[in-house]
């Protein structure tokens, strides 16, 4: 009797759990989607309003560095060099670090002038989890050239 | 809000001279609260709190200007190069979504 019983138990608790957990699943992740930040965008909508429509290469002269993989998501160095002149009238005339999992997918947006001499960039950014990050630089003629890297995140930066 | 923040340029390498392409760091003691994190203690949402422009200027004359969104980290470092012109000084301004004005400013000494 006792085993029959035990059996039965289980059974029930098994069940239950199988119901739970889709539902708790569901609801963590509409939590998630709830948590709203101040200025939030889309990976897409940022692109549209940085380049206005216009077409993006990608290219190896954006050569950008950041590790394969970052044990703390809160602190990742990105590095960005442009392989091309910084002359009176063909310079490299702004950096956007961009990422694809945040809330917010603009990092920093770099106007730079001739002055500076060469077109790089360096800060350390926050990344939730695992993504890419996308460096889109804009040439003074107008095009827009692009190189993207995943990160490797295994403990997310963003509380 | 006039908080005096700890900041910090570093040109490298430390010795240049007139025409050398130096790097100019820039690292400013600063939360960069996200708006999306709650106290622990309170339960509340701690209201966003980040660097949102920064300006780079010598003598005045502006050469690189920033946008910053909350994805960059607390304590942010901001490093670009600048070719040396000759002695004067270069000025870095901030300010962040509160409202909060600062700047910090270092002399330029090229040698020979």
């Amino acid at each position: 009797m006792e085993r029959r019983k035990f059996i039965q138990s289980m059974f029930t608790a098994s069940a239950v759990a199988v119901v739970a957990t889709p539902m708790g699943a569901f609801a963590k992740e509409e939590k998630k989607a709830s948590k709203k930040g101040p200025n939030d965008m889309s990976f897409d909508d940022a692109v549209k309003v940085i380049t206005e429509g216009k077409e993006v290469k990608d290219s190896d002269k954006v050569k950008l560095i950041v590790p394969e993989i970052a044990e703390n998501g809160a602190v990742v160095p990105v590095k960005v060099n442009v392989d091309h002149p910084m002359e009176e009238k063909n310079y490299v005339k702004a950096i956007h670090v961009l990422n694809k999992g945040n809330s917010n997918a603009r990092c920093a947006d770099i106007m730079l002038t001739p002055a500076n001499a060469e077109g790089y960039f360096a800060t350390r950014v926050k990344l939730s989890k695992t993504q890419e990050v996308v460096a889109l630089v804009e040439l003074s003629d107008g095009s827009f050239i692009q190189s993207a890297k995943s990160v490797k995140v295994t403990i997310g930066g963003c509380g | 809000m006039a908080e005096k923040r700890k900041s910090m340029i570093k040109i490298k390498p430390k010795k240049y001279k007139v025409g050398d392409i130096v790097k100019v760091d820039f690292i400013v003691i600063h939360p960069m609260e996200t708006g999306m994190r709650k106290d622990k203690k309170t339960g509340k949402i701690k209201p966003a709190h980040y660097i949102d422009s920064i300006t780079f200027s010598f003598d005045g004359k502006p050469f690189t200007t920033m946008k910053v969104w909350e994805s960059v980290s607390t304590n942010p470092y901001f490093s670009v190069k600048y070719k040396v012109t000759g002695k004067g000084k270069i000025t870095v301004d901030y300010t962040d979504n509160q409202g909060e004005k600062n700047s910090k400013s270092k002399k330029i000494k090229p040698k020979g």
